[in-house]
């Protein structure tokens, strides 16, 4: 079976074994994926640890594929991580390749070759848990075995997906290379001299700057989730801050915000009226000296598809509220005002994820499954974001203990929190013990809770943990 | 922008001709320009409603300062939060604030006054924890704020001048006992007082909370028999 005309070339740099998938991990892939940009503009993340180029055109600029893999593998040892490369038709075909082979060499599948390459491969490297089950039940254990299946056949018996893999074990891609264009400078910046001592002149600046920035992203047909102004001082000072964009601000609304920016700028010298925060006029809330530099860059480039608000569901966020939410915002940092949002878990503590304003996310832990071990409402109104230390001691003055076996050494009978006066105990309920991830040794935690009622009539959550007690709320 | 606030106008106004029409919904109010902003049907006997404009002090930090908040929330207010890091927004979920109406700003910082004001420009409710004592000349330009925007602040601690003061006298917790049980349920008698015509102190006993995390109002006398406790009859 040959693959249809113009399948693309494909080159995959794989480092086996990268260490993390989260977000540390990526920015430490970036230092890769530079090191690969230098020989070919266009690269493609795919995961952290393995990114992809179209191979044509770097290979004939450089005089062959294995020439090209040949650099590449070499660019990369240079920042000192090892990597291998595959190359074939087709991304599927080409990360096998590179998996395939041993550290910073290369397989190259010659052109046509991939089904052939492909064949022996087994079920599995289709990475379907589904079909890599189904499969070998029914006696097909290659991707060759699999590909002899007439394509319709593949698609009625084992659906979408199934016409997917099956597309990828005939060497064809499941879907085309969408490069990370080259990042262009699309920042656009304004110099000021002499230095401004008054917010004014930068934020007419600003709006002009904005324009300019709106129109060189338009030229490119995209658009920014968020525009970062930087703002630099005659005496270095700088000052940064990132703003929600998504492609909806205007000119002015950008230059509006570099206006509370600059409002917000903490009193630099000693001799800023410290008590009255409010009352401090434009030009004295600028640094010393003036401000020598704007930028303003776009950040996190999207095609520009045009946006459409939402009209049910979710709360819309009206114009005044997102006002009064940003000036904060340009107060404090972008963190600083944040809503919540319920999430799975078992504390209190993990049952909330902040969102900064403006940014989009995902709860931390997924809310709407069971949670076995979480208490039972009412939940308490006191959280606190580190626990405190506490003293729980039994009638006779011995810190209270709880055992392997979730017995507890005698009924607390006196409270101490935070080194705060002793309370006398008048009901309590525990041990509840939860034992969380004893899979994983780092964060392992084996804990028994209590509540306790104190003759004041305060209620709170403590737990214990290897001896220690710690009040993690309360119910006030 | 310009088309993008026609736009948000427009929506806010279809959003409120829904509110308006889904009235049958129990305990939900549809928040109007009108004078006050609603409060749950529990603790109308206290006050009336959050007189707009007005500072009301609900004693120490406590569920009781979420309570007051709940109502407004329910009905479409937004809710900012200052100065309360300890904040258990399950708890405030449980009273019926809506999470997806709260801007929480847990750090203000010594510019505190500034932020007050700035989300009393957004939001219609501002629950406060002063994290400092503050001057008369502080609270005097907070107080101007409130009116400007007429809004509401809730503060968790002492407030002079505060229009309505509110507290806790009495607080009782059921459902646990010694080494069994848990909490289910606390009642309290909270107590109003306040200037002007809200100068007669009025009590009121309440579930804060109620088994399901509500604030629901409890009868005076104490039950014979504790309603939220689990009973147990032997059998055979």
């Amino acid at each position: 079976m040959k693959p249809v005309d113009g399948a693309p070339r494909v080159l995959v740099v794989w480092c086996p074994d990268w260490p993390d998938q989260g977000t540390e991990g990526a920015r430490a892939f970036e230092q890769v994926v530079a090191a690969v940009e230098e020989l070919c503009p266009r690269v493609e993340v795919l995961f952290p640890g393995a990114c992809a180029i179209g191979a044509r055109g770097p290979a004939r600029y450089f005089g062959g594929e294995e020439v090209l893999a040949r650099k590449i593998i070499d660019a990369v040892a240079c920042r000192g991580f090892s990597c291998q490369a595959g190359v074939a038709d087709g991304m599927f075909a080409a990360r096998l390749a590179a998996q395939a082979e041993t550290p910073d060499a290369a397989l190259i599948v010659a052109p046509g070759g991939t089904p052939v390459f492909l064949a022996p491969q087994p079920v599995d490297t289709l990475e379907d848990p589904e079909l890599a089950d189904l499969l070998p039940r029914l006696g097909i254990r290659t991707l060759g075995e699999f590909a002899a299946l007439p394509a319709t056949e593949a698609g009625n018996r084992f659906g979408a997906q199934g016409a997917l893999a099956h597309r990828l074990a005939r060497g064809l891609d499941a879907r085309p290379l969408v490069p990370r264009p080259p990042s262009a400078d699309l920042s656009v910046s304004m110099e000021f001299d002499p230095p401004a001592r008054q917010s004014e002149p930068v934020v007419f600046a600003a709006k002009a700057l904005a324009e300019q920035m709106h129109a060189g992203l338009a030229a490119k047909g995209l658009a920014c989730v968020r525009v970062q102004a930087q703002v630099t001082c005659a005496d270095g000072q700088e000052l940064t801050r990132l703003w929600r964009h998504d492609g909806l601000l205007s000119a002015l609304a950008v230059a509006e915000r570099v206006r509370w920016q600059l409002a917000g700028w903490p009193p630099g010298g000693g001799d800023a009226g410290g008590g009255d925060a409010g009352g401090r006029s434009s030009d004295e809330g600028i640094g010393v000296g003036g401000i020598t530099l704007l930028r303003l860059v776009p950040d996190q480039l999207v095609r520009a598809t045009g946006r459409q608000l939402g009209l049910w569901g979710d709360a819309v966020v009206s114009d005044r509220v997102a006002r009064a939410a940003l000036r904060v915002q340009a107060m404090l940092g972008h963190g600083s005002v944040v809503r919540p949002l319920l999430a799975g878990g078992r504390d209190p503590a993990e049952q909330v994820t902040p969102v900064p304003f403006g940014d989009a996310a995902e709860p931390a832990l997924p809310s709407g499954r069971p949670w076995p071990g979480r208490l039972p409402a009412p939940a308490p109104a006191t959280v606190h974001p580190v626990p405190l230390p506490a003293r729980v001691i039994d009638a006779s003055g011995a810190a209270v203990t709880v055992t392997g076996r979730a017995l507890v050494s005698a009924p607390p009978a006196r409270l101490s929190a935070d080194g705060g006066p002793w309370l006398a105990v008048t009901s309590w309920a525990g041990p509840w013990p939860v034992t969380e991830r004893w899979w994983r040794l780092e964060d392992a935690r084996r804990r028994a809770r209590f509540q306790l009622v104190a003759d004041d009539g305060s209620a709170w959550l403590a737990a214990v943990q290897d001896g220690q007690w710690r009040i993690e709320a309360s119910y006030d | 922008m310009g088309a993008n606030a026609t736009q948000g106008a427009e929506l806010s106004f279809l959003r409120r001709a829904v509110v308006t029409s889904g009235e049958a919904l129990p305990g939900h109010v549809v928040l109007s320009n009108e004078a006050v902003l609603p409060v749950l049907p529990a603790l109308r006997g206290l006050l009336p409603g959050l007189r707009r404009g007005s500072v009301v002090a609900a004693g120490p930090w406590s569920l009781l300062c979420l309570a007051l908040a709940a109502g407004a929330s329910a009905a479409g207010a937004w809710c900012a939060v200052v100065g309360l890091p300890q904040l258990g927004v399950a708890a405030a979920a449980g009273a019926g604030l809506d999470p997806d109406r709260m801007l929480l700003v847990a750090d203000p910082g010594a510019g505190w006054p500034q932020v007050v004001a700035s989300l009393l420009d957004g939001c219609e409710l501002v629950l406060l924890r002063p994290p400092d004592r503050p001057s008369a000349q502080v609270r005097r330009r907070i107080e101007a704020t409130v009116r400007r925007f007429g809004g509401v602040v809730v503060v968790a601690g002492e407030w002079d001048g505060a229009q309505t003061r509110l507290s806790v006298t009495q607080q009782e917790w059921t459902g646990i006992g010694t080494g069994h049980g848990r909490l289910r349920a606390r009642r309290v008698q909270v107590v109003a007082d306040g200037r002007g015509g809200a100068a007669q102190p009025r009590a009121q006993w309440l579930w804060l909370p109620g088994p399901d995390g509500s604030v629901t109002a409890a009868d005076e006398a104490r039950a014979a028999h504790d309603p939220f406790w689990p009973e147990i009859r032997s059998t055979g």
